[in-house]
């Protein structure tokens, strides 16, 4: 039954909703005044030049950045590896390694923020990349997990097999066949856990010090005080590179395949 | 644990299945076709392969998750005592935070159900131009950044922000503003906004789902349309509402940032009281044990709903996106 033209109205209504507080921050921070006002007064792109010549923001983004890809690394590798168990391994049982894959998506984060700051204070990791690079793997894992997992279910094992039977080892195999088979998937997964870590403040805020923090936590601490045009500027960046890596997960893959048709 | 096997099968990569020769287990070694006295001899080191090769996840994921966890867990008893949980359940300052924070993941779930299912409704059933700029619309707002649309609600909704300047300048309706920031109102509207992707994903995935024929067989029995959706196509979206509504009210219970910037002092959720347990009042050991019942609050709540409509569909909604 087609949708009846009460419920399409409330429906775009909706729609302009969803999208309405993203746009109106972008339109607040090419204003070229000094104050956070809708309409816009004017257009400049001064509060971008502003916080991309800012040492504070610039530190903070290259801390973003570095904690991204690390957590997107660790989780990839993590991730593919606990994919292998729980699709192939014949001791561990498959529904222990799933439930432990997929258990960190399940927590909250504040949850998650505390037990990684308590570990952390005490094995005196803090405040650095790699601390919170990890904490940020285990909570993109499970993207990485389960998309593995898919691709593996689809894994032809007659190739695997072929490659044994030719003379390769199991380890030879695995790197040769198996891994690159699954390798999109995992870098899809990889891209996700770079997003989640990108915009993710809670965790952050549990393991930043004074010398270390990420955009988001920057960013946090400055919109307790109030609004201006630099954050509207730094929350435009952000949705930016979110918008733009969603965009490579959802729409990427489609596109291969089509060129990959093609040729 | 059979619910989260499920999780695999919503696999879209299209595939040959396992071959005959490895067994539709998918697992190597039944001795069957060719080498098959050699895949015997290899068996156990073939599947200790496996487990070898799943050894690096395994140790990264019980260090770097399940030990924080556990960390938690026995701060909250040792620092300085059990005592904390009596000191939760005793409290009537705790006591309130609970009651307040059910309250309104509740009263959040309900709204993005009532929200997203018209929403969800339209998407399934309309053309592609209208589907496409529904989709596009719900995936902008999906990933933007919670913080950012947290942020974007309170220039909305300040005293000075746009709500108030378009009825007091524009429209000449007020003379003072309205307090909408730092009220319950204000958490609501923003938590809804950044809730509702998951419940109208759900229940997109479970009206696509339902058969036409099934409609088109109640209309030409004779049934009136609004008779068929009552009859025939809620009920068999209820699987999708059950997970959505799941998947928001569990996420809701341990929101942070929103209620923060957007709520009152009055209102404390419990994932707010937990911050404050750690930050202000220096107090680690009540924060875990809040910590400790919010997450096994959160996976009762899984638990019984998986019951019902399985975990991998509650977790697989939005997948790719956490809050």
């Amino acid at each position: 039954m087609r949708a009846g033209i009460g419920v399409r109205l409330f429906a775009c209504l909706i729609a302009l909703l969803f999208v309405a507080p993203t746009l109106i921050v972008a339109a607040t921070s090419v204003t070229s005044g000094t104050m956070v006002t809708f309409p816009p007064k004017g257009f400049s792109l001064r509060w971008f030049q502003e916080v991309l010549t800012d040492p504070e923001w610039l530190t903070a983004l290259g801390n973003s950045v570095q904690v991204g890809l690390l957590a997107a690394t660790l989780a990839m590798a993590a991730g593919t590896s606990l994919a292998f168990a729980a699709a192939r391994s014949r001791f561990l049982p498959p529904a222990l390694v799933t439930g432990l894959a997929v258990l960190p998506m399940t927590v909250p984060l504040v949850v998650a923020g505390i037990g990684f700051y308590l570990v952390y204070i005490r094995v005196g990791l803090s405040g650095n990349v790699l601390s919170l690079g990890i904490a940020h793997a285990v909570l993109g894992l499970p993207f990485v997990f389960v998309n593995v997992l898919a691709a593996l279910t689809g894994v032809d094992r007659r190739v695997e097999e072929a490659a044994r039977v030719s003379g390769a080892t199991e380890a030879v195999t695995l790197l040769r066949i198996t891994l690159p088979l699954v390798a999109p998937a995992a870098l899809v997964g990889g891209v996700l856990a770079f997003v989640s870590s990108w915009d993710e403040v809670v965790v952050a805020l549990f393991l930043n010090t004074p010398q270390f923090r990420t955009l988001p936590v920057v960013m946090w601490s400055q919109v307790r005080s109030g609004v201006e045009p630099s954050i509207s500027a730094v929350a435009t960046l952000i949705t930016l590179v979110s918008l733009l890596m969603a965009a490579l997960v959802l729409v990427g893959p489609a596109v291969v395949k089509k060129v990959r048709r093609r040729t | 644990m059979s619910a989260l096997s499920q999780i695999p099968s919503r696999a879209s990569s299209p595939g040959p299945q396992a071959s005959p020769v490895t067994g539709s287990d998918g697992r190597a070694g039944h001795g069957a076709g060719p080498g098959g006295g050699a895949a015997r001899a290899r068996r156990f080191p073939r599947s200790d392969f496996w487990s070898g090769a799943g050894l690096p996840g395994l140790v990264f994921v019980v260090a770097a998750f399940v030990v924080p966890m556990a960390v938690v867990v026995v701060k909250s008893l040792t620092d300085p005592s059990p005592a904390n949980y009596s000191a939760i359940f005793t409290s009537s300052v705790y006591q309130r935070s609970v009651v307040d924070t059910l309250q309104m993941a509740l009263v959040v779930t309900v709204l993005c159900l009532l929200v997203g299912y018209p929403y969800a409704y339209a998407m399934a059933r309309s053309g592609t131009a209208m589907r496409t700029f529904l989709m596009v619309a719900l995936m902008l707002a999906f990933w933007t950044s919670l913080l950012v649309r947290t942020y974007a609600w309170q220039i909305v909704l300040n005293d000075t922000g746009i709500v108030n300047t378009a009825l007091r300048d524009w429209l000449g309706l007020t003379s003072a503003p309205i307090h909408m920031i730092r009220t319950p109102f204000a958490v609501y509207v923003g938590m809804v906004h950044v809730l509702l992707p998951y419940a109208v994903l759900a229940l997109f995935a479970q009206l696509r789902s339902i058969d036409p024929d099934v409609e088109r067989a109640a209309q030409v029995m004779g049934a009136r349309p609004w008779r068929v959706f009552a009859r025939v196509t809620l009920p068999l979206s209820l699987p999708g509402a059950v997970a959505g509504g799941v998947l928001v009210f569990v996420l809701a219970l341990g929101f942070y940032i929103t209620p923060q910037l957007l709520g009152g002092a009055r209102q404390v959720y419990v994932g707010q009281a937990i911050m404050q347990q750690i930050e202000q009042f220096l107090k680690p050991g009540v924060g875990a044990a809040m910590a400790v019942l919010l997450f096994v609050a959160v996976l009762a709540v899984l638990g019984l709903a998986a019951r019902f409509v399985g975990l991998g569909k509650i977790l697989g909604v939005g997948m790719g996106r956490r809050r």
